[in-house]
């Protein structure tokens, strides 16, 4: 570790690029074409041949049918994009491994080795699915090991790893299809992640558009723009193929030029075969790409103020991706932080940069010799250190691995001859814990001695070990927290969001309703959520559990055991073990981002658009203004849902995919303003849960219940001062259980559960049942005409009404919510 | 209608408590971050050269396992500092319970 050479790949929606780190130095690699970039476009030829990168864009233009690009907004999507002349149909995933593997390829003629392990950069709004499909197109490309890095967190490592620069930062990447824009902290030289923010369908790509209409517009005036009648005949989509290149061309050209000439040789686009040419300038680009710069500019701002940050605390501004070459943007940015744009780096290969050093910071060692043994001569000693740190003395440990030969002592020295340990002496275990010293800002390699008790020196089976000093970040943090969905529609969170990956938890649960092994009804779901929203329904459905093939029945009620583990790429792994049975199950389908038809998605935008209406109506009505900030962007993303319809109907999968996306944001904006306007009855709601649960609490809970009641009522406390329904949700619901868990040792709720019990029983899941159990519960009410507190009546009573309110599920409308969840 | 039955909240919001990251760390609530860094990177090296000392802390509930998973998750709690506030104050609960 702290050895090696380190990959990193920036896998973009229109170009990607590799840098390798050797623990002194990053370097982008070039390839064949002696370019850092290498387009993400893939062509696939009649004979079933696959070219990528520049010589398969040349394709974009003249063999549309058969080349494909800007599909990573499809990552995580069962969508296969067809190649017409093969008759192949390629995943995202799949023509993202071709990309990678002609990165990997170009690594190998650079660097004389094939990378067995790198990190690959993912988009912060990328969700469980499209990581995934990340990690997998990873391995199709020959990876042994994938890790994922956020996009902006790889850029901030790049921009401040060995700057020293202490405060927040703003990575904002605007990239060809999305806007990711990251609000980060370095402290005592540790980077962390405040929050994120962007807009998932602004990217350099809209303002090509713009440059492409106007340029229709212009060759319309002139009458040049026949042959662009039809746009979805393949000589219209052919053309205006060309005319998007010469577009994206004049505006690059326009980043260093006052003036630019959109060129169309032998162009056809006005019927004949003449050359075209259309002058544009700075001005005029800049009119066209303002409500761009605007839109990602009020995403910046909303950042901000969610963060509590104006832009004077922020101490430097990242700038990543193409698009913010643009003067016009920069010189917005420019205004908006005062100038603090960091200078000197390359936005078009930061983001491959910083993956290289996250993966020299997780010793993620690519070469093949990372899987050579050790050298065989010496005593095996195991060293373990942090590969990077901010930390200028870390602790190293280190354990002898054989017990016969093992030395008396331990000395570790700087290679540098700069600093020389004390001796440790080995503990009985063979272990040694040492604090070394190290360089600021720069690779420290180190050598292991050891002697005997004579003071002869034992030879090591170790090639030493190096430790670089600069940022560190740990682990990749989680974006979005995880969890699992109940009956009841409430999220059971398992990993809080910047939890590090990986990460492994377990929590108990309960069934909610009787499965009959082998009734063909046996499934059991525990849908697997991504999402803040303290209600199930409220996030995304990422995975489903199904506990199938039981070996018994199971009665509703019955223990379950849920551990979800994600792995550093992503991977979520799931496992339920039935404690009554013995059965262990980890059955888990994936769920693919969602890609409607266009006719659902229409329908459903009609829908939509009538429920924002009602909550617009709402809002206003009710004068919150948190609520009327939720719903501050929901008209833009109808518009934006409208104008994107013409081209989904039309079978653009892209547009498709952008529309159900929209229609997701939308959703999420909506149901955030309906969570605000229902705060005057959460908040009635926390005083009635004050009210109820705090004398019983006090009179029978535990001290252990009391003292996290005490803490809960307090958060909750400040929940409401700070008008935070989710958090308020979470500490009403430990306040519930809390409270449920004291009053059931009260005598007295016994008769309450019985008498509600009795006059509800028609609703009960078997009426029999229920009866049949509330005739026991009488029975043992008439033996024990006086319930004592931890009498043998209550107790019985106790196990009774337990079995009663199992037969009492979450009403059937909160379950269908949840994502039909069998567990509570 | 109170629901007079034993739930797995307590139980999943003991074991949520009985992994203070304090009390996963081993440090006191009152150290500083650079503290907690360095003895977070200590036990991550530790557990993974697979030192006995280091696989079981104490907490009010009895010994647990401390795992490197543990260990990881503990270090980024807190380091966000609303977070690690709530922490010290649940771990200054837990270290001394009111009689």
């Amino acid at each position: 570790m702290g050895s090696g050479i380190h990959v990193g790949i920036d896998l973009g929606t229109s170009n990607s690029a590799v840098a390798l780190f050797d623990g002194d130095n990053v370097s982008v690699v070039t390839n064949a074409g002696g370019e850092t970039l290498t387009p993400s476009v893939v062509r696939v030829d009649a004979r079933a041949a696959r070219t990528v990168g520049r010589r398969a864009v040349r394709g974009l233009d003249g063999d549309p049918g058969n080349t494909r690009a800007e599909w990573k907004r499809l990552m995580g999507t069962g969508e296969r994009l067809p190649f017409e002349a093969s008759g192949a149909a390629l995943l995202p995933e799949e023509l993202s491994a071709e990309v990678l593997a002609s990165l990997l390829a170009d690594v190998r003629d650079a660097a004389g080795f094939t990378p067995r392990a790198a990190v690959i950069s993912t988009p912060a709004l990328f969700e469980l699915p499209q990581n995934h499909a990340t990690t997998r197109a990873g391995r199709l490309a020959g990876l042994e090991e994938v890790v994922l890095i956020q996009e902006p967190i790889a850029s901030a490592i790049a921009a401040g790893w060995r700057a020293g620069h202490e405060g927040s930062w703003l990575v904002f990447d605007l990239g060809g299809g999305t806007l990711d824009v990251s609000l980060l902290e370095t402290a005592d030289g540790r980077l962390r992640v405040l929050d994120h923010g962007g807009d998932n369908f602004l990217g350099g790509k809209d303002m090509d558009g713009a440059l492409v209409e106007w340029a229709i517009a212009a060759l319309d005036r002139r009458g040049q723009a026949g042959g662009l009648a039809d746009r979805t005949s393949p000589r219209g989509r052919r053309l205006l193929a060309r005319l998007r290149m010469a577009c994206e061309q004049a505006k690059i050209e326009l980043s260093r030029a006052e003036h630019a000439t959109i060129a169309l040789s032998e162009s056809g686009i006005d019927g004949g075969g003449s050359d075209l040419e259309i002058e544009i300038a700075r001005g005029e680009l800049d009119a066209l790409v303002a409500p761009f710069i605007a839109r990602s500019l009020t995403a910046v701002q909303g950042l901000l103020a969610r963060n509590q940050h104006a832009p004077g605390d922020v101490a430097r501004v990242v700038l990543v991706g193409g698009p913010t070459l643009m003067p016009a943007l920069r010189t917005r940015i420019g205004e908006l932080f005062g100038g603090r744009i960091a200078a000197g780096i390359d936005p078009m290969t930061i983001v491959a940069r910083g993956a290289a050093l996250y993966a020299g910071s997780v010793g993620l060692d690519a070469t093949p010799a990372a899987r050579a043994p050790a050298p065989n001569a010496g005593l095996p000693v195991r060293i373990e250190h942090p590969s990077v740190t901010a930390d200028l003395e870390p602790f190293v440990v280190g354990r002898c691995l054989a017990g016969a030969a093992r030395p008396d002592r331990v000395r570790i020295e700087r290679e540098d001859g700069g600093w020389t340990g004390a001796d440790a002496a080995l503990s009985p275990e063979g272990s040694f814990v040492i604090q070394v010293r190290l360089e600021r800002g720069r690779r420290n390699a180190f050598r292991v001695r050891a002697f005997d008790r004579a003071g002869g020196e034992v030879a090591l089976a170790t090639r030493g070990f190096a430790i670089v000093h600069g940022v560190s970040i740990g682990d990749p943090p989680l974006a979005r927290p995880i969890g699992v969905a109940r009956a009841d529609d409430s999220t059971h969170i398992y990993f809080a969001k910047g939890t590090p990956l990986p990460a492994r938890r377990t929590f108990a649960h309960h069934t909610v309703r009787p499965i009959a092994a082998g009734s063909g009804d046996d499934a059991l779901a525990v849908p697997i959520v991504q999402g803040e929203s303290n209600r199930a329904h409220r996030n995304r459905l990422i995975g489903m559990l199904h506990l199938r093939g039981l070996d018994r029945d199971l009665p509703a009620g019955s223990r379950i055991e849920v551990t979800l583990e994600l792995d550093r790429s992503g991977q979520l792994a799931t496992r339920a073990d039935i404690p009554g049975t013995g059965q262990t199950f980890e059955d888990v389908a994936f769920v693919l981002v969602p890609t409607a038809t266009v006719e659902v998605a229409e329908r459903e935008l009609a829908a939509i658009g009538r429920r924002a209406a009602d909550v617009q109506r709402r809002t206003f009505q009710l004068g919150v203004p948190a609520a009327v900030q939720a719903i501050g962007d929901v008209s833009a993303l109808l518009a934006e849902a409208d104008r994107a319809l013409p081209a989904a109907r039309a079978g653009d999968v892209d547009a498709a995919q952008k529309l159900h996306r929209l229609l997701m944001d939308v959703g999420g904006a909506l149901d955030e303003a309906e969570a605000l306007l229902e705060w005057p009855d959460l908040d009635a709601e926390a005083r009635r849960c004050k009210l109820t649960y705090t004398p019983l609490v006090a009179q029978w809970g535990t001290p252990a219940e009391q003292q996290l009641y005490e803490q809960e009522l307090e958060a909750a406390g400040v929940a409401r001062k700070r008008n935070n329904a989710a958090e308020l949700e979470l500490h009403l619901d430990a306040m519930r259980a809390l409270g449920r868990a004291a009053y059931c040792r009260d005598p007295r709720s016994m008769a309450d559960a019985l008498d509600w019990a009795a006059a509800h029983v028609t609703e009960a899941m078997d009426v029999a049942a229920a009866s049949s159990l509330l005739d026991r519960a009488r029975a043992v009410q008439a033996q024990h005409p006086v319930i004592h507190e931890a009498g043998v009546g209550l107790r019985a009573l106790r196990a009774i009404v337990a079995e009663i309110w199992e037969l009492f599920p979450s009403p059937p409308e909160l379950r269908a919510k949840s994502f039909d969840s069998g567990i509570r | 209608m109170i629901r007079a039955v034993e739930t797995d909240d307590f139980e999943n919001l003991s074991r949520a408590h009985a992994e203070n990251p304090f009390l996963v760390l081993g440090v006191d609530p009152s150290a500083t971050a650079a503290e907690i860094e360095r003895q977070g990177q200590r036990l991550l090296s530790e557990l993974a050269a697979g030192l006995d000392g280091a696989r079981r802390y104490e907490t009010v509930f009895g010994a647990r396992a401390r795992t490197s998973e543990l260990v990881r998750s503990a270090i980024a709690e807190l380091r966000d500092p609303a977070r690690r506030l709530a922490h010290e104050w649940w771990a200054r609960g837990l270290a001394a319970p009111s009689p």
